[in-house]
This record gives C-alpha cells, structure tokens and sequence, in this order.
C-alpha cells in the first residue's frame, strides 16, 4: 500500500485553514472503525452531531465520500482521517459493505471533477525508498511483489553472490586507497573528480552504496578549504578502516558486524527491521538538519528516549520535488515504537505512535558532558560522521570563529558558509541568546558542531539547516 | 625503486597524537613512494600490527585509520572564550510564539499584511521576537524604511547583532528615512468603486464581495484589488467577512478567490488579535 505523505494531504486541502481544522480531529480516539486497504481508507468520527460522520477516501484515484454537512470539499473530517493514515495510525483492515460498494461505483482509472484535478497531488509511488536505495542507505524495499517467491536456495545464493560482490569491491577499495597514500594527496589526479566518480560507481556496482556515497561525498572536500588535506586523509583513513572491517565481518562480534555491515552498504528491507523488536519510549525530537546530498535531500530528525536516554536517528529522503516527512516537530514528545536497524545502530525506523505529540523538553549538560558522550558514541562506531549532543552553553568568538562556551571548555561551530551555504542558524541563535547561555540540541560532525534547536522555556526554536525550497515540494 | 626512507625521529622524545597527525598529513602529502610513514607512537604501536603490513603505503594507512578513530572519539572541550558582552536592556515584551508563527505565515503567504504586523506590534508595545530579527534584518536590507522599522522593533539587539554580523546592516546606510513614513501604512492601489467599502462592516463587504464572485462580477483580474481592500478594511469586520466568504456556493467561479480572501481575513484578524496591547 503506497502511504502518502502530510504535505499531499495539504496539498489536498481547500485551504491552509482546512488543515489547521482538522488537525484536532486527527486522533484516534476521535474515530471507530478505522481501517485501509490498498485502494481506500475509513472510519467514522465522532462530530458535533449525535451520530458520528461515515468517512471514505479513496487515495488510489483519489476521491472522498462523508456524510457530514460541510459544503467544504473535502471536509475535514476526510483530511483527519488522511492526516491519521499517513502517520500509520490507521490499521489494515477489510473494507465493510457500504466501502466496497462506494468503491465498486468509482470507475477504476477515471476521475470525476469533484475528487480530482490535474493539481491535486498524485501519491509517490515508492518515491522515499527509491531515494533510500538511490543512496545506498540501507533500504531494499520494492513493493512490486514478485510472481513467485524465491525458494530458500535461490535466496541463499543471492546472498552469497551479493557477499562475494560486496567483499570484491572492498578489496578494490583498498587497492584504490594503496594508490593514493602511495602517490600522494598531491598528486593531480586526487583533483579529478573522475578519480573518485569511478571508485563510486565500481562500488555502486558491488553493492556497497553507503561507501560510494562516502566516495562522492569525499570528494567535495578536495580543495573545499586550506586544510583539505587533513580532511581528506582521515576520511581515506575511516574508509580504510571499515574496507578491512567489512572483509573480517565473519571474526567481529555480532552488534560490531551489524553496525560494520550497514555502513558499508549491506541493504536491510524495510519490512525486517520493522518486524524488529520495538524501543518504545517518550521520544523526544530533539532536533533536525537537512543536508543535500548529490542530488538528494536528506533529512535528520534526532530523537532521544526520555526513559532510556538513548538518542535514535530517524531519516527522510527527497529527491527533486519530493517531499521530505514534516510528521515530527522539533521540540515535541512522542510515545512511539522504534524499531532499529541491526547492531547498536542510532538509525531507526518509526513504528506505532501511540499518543499525540506534547511539548518536551531534553535534559542538557555541560560542554565537557557532552564531548564525553559524542566521544564514546565515536569510539563505539569511528565512522560515524554525524553525533547528536544537548549542551547548555553561550555563544563566543575569537577573530571570524564562533564556539560554544561555558567554564568547562569550547566547541568550535561549524562554519556555516563553508558546509551549509547560509548562516541562519548561527544568527537565529546569536539572537535568541544575546550573548546568554542556552540549552542546545548540537549535531557533532569531525569539522565542528552544527546548533540545531534551541530549547527556551516558553518555546523551541528549530534552527537546524533547512532544504533548498526550491528543491524539495515541502520541507 | 629503492624502498623509501622513514621519516628521522629521535626515539626518545614522546609526542602527541596532534603532532604525529602532522607528521602523518605531510608523509601522505607526498606520499609513501617518496617518503616513508613516520614510526608509531606508542598509542598506535598497539593497535597496528605492522608485522603483517610489508608495505609502506599499508602501514600508512593502519596509521591514519587508527590514529582518526583516536583523535574522533577523544573529542575533548576546546579552550575557555570570554563571554560576549550582552546587548542593552529593553523593557518591552516580546511578541508571543503564535504572532511569530502568523509572521512566518505572512511573508511566505500574505506579504501585503507584513507593515501593518510590524507597525502593530511596535504600536501596541511588543518587541520583536529575537528569533525573528535576523531573518527580518536580512528580508528588508535593501528597503530602508523597512529596516529602520525593524531596528525599532527590535530594539537594542538590532544593531548588537549588526554589530556580529554586519551581513544584516542595510545596503543603503547613509540613506535620510522619513519619519513619517516609518510609522504610517503604505497606501495600496484600490479602485473608487471599492473605497466605500473600507469603511463598510464586514457583511456589507461580504455581501458585495461574495455576491461579486458567485455571479461572476469579479474574476481574476480583480483579485489584486480585493487582496487590497481586505488588506486594508476596518478590522472589526474581518471575522464576518471571513464566514460570508465561507459561505459561498463551492460550484461557482469565484470559490477559489472567495476562498483565498476568507484566509486573508481570517489571518489578518488573528494577526491583530495577538498583537493586541497586552
């Protein structure tokens, strides 16, 4: 079933207002009989009337059936019942007799004026996960179910020939890398961009995505700044290290495998990990950044578990006029199930919601504090480029460089024209703080910190590193 | 080729991570064919089993990848930084968080509504939210009435923050902005047939409006100047013509314009509702 996202459910709407309107309706314990299948989703809300309001969407062919009075089109019970589906908290379910025969009136593939136009949103047929794979991020996830299913020996000898694949591309990896060192990062060849491209796409072809992006990724520092060197050798260092990770992943310890195995490109289907026992808690989204990669737009949210104290990683992709999930406010708490990826991975999948979003607060700690934990998440999984840190502390400068400050140390900003192209976050926290300390969700990366979320007492502000508008159809 | 030389180190002077970082940076510069990896130190002898690593480009890169994880997971607080020094006080309070989400609202949806946010809130006593000085100092650089409006809103942590981030100052700042104008509305273009109306109630402008679009009176063309009137109407009858706009008939031509109007209105009235003196 092809889920839409929120922004197709706004794009719906008559109005903005419409939305905003439906909102408080879109809770679970506003409606019975809540079900979806693969061509329509209902319920009956409970209105202002004694009798509750039937509600059908049909979002194959998009199209809507309420019996409310509302003249409104489409009303706001059908957007609360959509708003509800798109967070998943819809179950599957059977259509009853009165949705089957609505269904069974609506022609299969023409549209009437009153459920569609040519500027009404059309779902994404599998437009995240195409991105997932697109980045090699660990995602395998079609939904074209195949004719027949593979018999355990097919599947096993896929796997195997997936694995000899992926083991020869990370020899050739670190052959390429022999190469380097040996030749030197003076070489002109390191400032051709071919040098890299090539690599990428040998390693695309073996099936190690995450390592060709890291590739690509690498490549971008070449020349970016007068110390490129020094970035470019610990990132030749880091791949080195998970190249002969990934050759030993049989001798490693289970989690470390799993964590290794993922990083360099082994696709987890999407299914698996949501079968997954589930890490449920009050999550916390602490905070979010955006960062374009290639020509993908890739969105963080970090979460941390107000129980357990366990950060997690929610991602989102958009490709050219995709959509990126707006489904999670920064500065809010979820009581959710996480369901994570194998090994002590922070990336995470989002599974049942099972309360409405309150506002929250994280706990925060010192700038020593916060190196401590950044420091052992990096030591348990050296590759990671991103960490996720709450610190209560003050905005220095010394010359055109920027820190956060308080009596136990500093932390070196990231320069936001350099990596971001823009500085909005470092203004919007100059201003909100003027000068005074404040608690901060960071993203911790081996150049600098990035500030994310300021947490005040009355509000949090998101100033995280936002999407290229003109990129993504929402952000 | 003859096998390169190792860099020269006296054996008995221990150094730092950073420092055999720096040796290692300068070896891969020119890389191991013409210069060899420096020795470990001590900290990475342990982890870097050269026995099995015969070639000095191998070696290298056991160095460089276990001297990255170290020097990544030993992040450790940088030096003290004097704090900067704060901005001047200012009395007034800031705008609440639902006038700063309108504001957002406003410059992506509504523009026109933008003056009379900012004059509002300076007359009605707010000062601006901090976290909306920067994003207004940059919207309105180039405009100087605009800006200098925005300084006065903001107060003393304006020109503070210019002062950080010069990139916020105006493009024009020797340019004389009138007095005048830096408290009153710009005039928008409305035609004689609709001036009446802006001193109409709010059914009066809805039944004039309404009926306007359902029978096809006012079509596309004459959406700017309606933008306009509901932009600059009595306030008092924004919330009537917002439910006389709702109302009508969904069918007829004119229900998208009627629609966007009624959101016009409706965020117009919300806007003033929140900036109400406090």
């Amino acid at each position: 079933m092809g889920t839409w996202s929120v922004e197709q459910v706004e794009a719906l709407a008559p109005r903005a207002a419409a939305i905003t309107a439906a909102q408080p309706l879109a809770a679970s314990a506003r409606w019975s009989g809540l079900g979806a299948d693969d061509r329509a989703v209902w319920g009956a809300c409970q209105g202002s009337g004694a009798e509750p309001y039937d509600v059908v969407v049909d979002h194959v062919t998009v199209g809507w059936r309420c019996t409310c009075p509302s003249r409104q089109r489409p009303c706001k019970h059908v957007l609360a019942l959509l708003l509800l589906w798109v967070r998943g908290q819809v179950p599957a379910g059977v259509a009853t007799g009165a949705v089957e025969a609505w269904i069974a009136k609506r022609p299969a593939a023409s549209f009437s004026s009153s459920s569609r136009s040519e500027s009404e949103p059309q779902p994404e047929q599998n437009g995240g996960e195409q991105a997932e794979t697109a980045l090699g991020a660990g995602v395998d996830d079609d939904p074209t179910p195949a004719p027949e299913p593979p018999s355990d020996d097919e599947r096993d000898q896929a796997r195997d020939e997936r694995v000899e694949r992926m083991y020869a591309g990370l020899v050739e990896l670190d052959r390429w890398l022999d190469d380097r060192i040996r030749t030197g990062l003076a070489d002109p060849s390191v400032a051709r961009y071919a040098t890299w491209d090539d690599l990428a796409a040998r390693l695309v072809d073996a099936q190690a995505g995450s390592l060709a992006n890291r590739i690509r990724r690498l490549a971008g520092l070449v020349g970016a700044s007068p110390d490129w060197h020094d970035d470019v050798l610990a990132e030749l260092g880091i791949l080195h290290l998970l190249s002969q990770a990934g050759r030993r992943l049989g001798s490693l310890p289970g989690p470390l495998a799993d964590a290794v195995a993922t990083s360099v490109g082994w696709q987890v289907r999407r299914a698996d990990v949501l079968a997954g026992v589930p890490d449920t808690d009050d999550w916390v989204v602490c905070g979010r950044s955006d960062t374009r990669e290639d020509r993908i737009e890739v969105r963080r949210h970090w979460l941390r578990g107000q129980r357990s104290g366990r950060w997690a990683l929610l991602l989102s992709f958009a490709a050219y006029q995709q959509s990126l999930d707006t489904s999670l406010t920064v500065g809010t708490s979820v009581r959710a199930d996480l369901h994570r990826y194998p090994g002590p991975a922070l990336r995470a999948l989002m599974g049942d919601r099972h309360a409405e979003p309150i506002d929250a607060v994280p706990p925060t700690q010192s700038v020593a504090e916060a190196c401590d934990e950044i420091g052992h998440m990096v030591a348990a999984e050296p590759w990671l480029e991103r960490v996720p840190a709450i610190v209560c502390a003050r905005l220095g400068r010394r010359g055109d460089h920027w820190f956060l400050a308080d009596a136990t140390g500093s932390l070196p900003i990231l320069v936001p024209d350099q990596r971001q192209g823009g500085d909005d976050g470092l203004a919007m926290l100059l201003a909100r703080s003027a000068g005074q300390p404040v608690d901060l969700t960071i993203e911790w990366t081996p150049h600098g910190v990035t500030p994310l979320a300021i947490h005040a007492d009355d509000r949090t502000v998101d100033i995280g590193p936002r999407a290229d508008r003109s990129f993504v159809a929402s952000a | 080729m003859t096998a390169p030389e190792p860099m020269p180190r006296p054996p008995d002077i221990a150094i730092s991570v950073e420092d055999h970082w720096r040796d290692l940076v300068t070896a891969a510069l020119l890389g191991t064919d013409r210069r060899g990896p420096p020795a470990p130190i001590p900290v990475l002898a342990d982890l870097i089993d050269d026995t099995a690593r015969s070639a000095p480009s191998e070696r290298m890169l056991a160095h460089v990848a276990a001297c990255t994880a170290i020097r990544r997971a030993g992040v450790m607080p940088g030096p003290m930084i004097d704090p900067l020094a704060p901005p001047d006080d200012d009395d007034r309070p800031p705008c609440v968080p639902a006038a700063v989400d309108r504001w957002h609202h406003i410059t992506t949806s509504w523009p026109v509504l933008d003056d009379e946010w900012m004059l509002t809130l300076v007359g009605n006593g707010w000062r601006l939210a901090p976290e909306l000085v920067p994003t207004a100092l940059g919207r309105h650089r180039r405009d100087p009435v605009r800006h200098a409006r925005v300084r006065i809103a903001a107060g003393p942590l304006a020109d503070w923050l210019i002062g950080h981030l010069p990139d916020l100052a105006s493009t024009q700042p020797k340019a004389i902005v009138d007095p005048e104008a830096l408290a009153e509305l710009p005039e928008l273009p409305i035609p004689p047939d609709l001036t009446a109306l802006l001193s109409a109630s709010g059914a009066e402008v809805g039944t004039v409006v309404g009926s306007g679009l359902e029978q096809g009176d006012f079509g596309q063309p004459h959406r700017g100047v309606l933008v306009n009137l509901v932009a600059r109407m009595v306030p008092s009858g924004l919330a009537d013509l917002a439910t006389v706009l709702d109302a009508v008939d969904p069918y007829s031509a004119g229900a998208g314009t009627a629609s966007v109007l009624g959101d016009l209105a409706i965020t117009r009235h919300r806007m003033l509702d929140e900036l109400s003196a406090g």
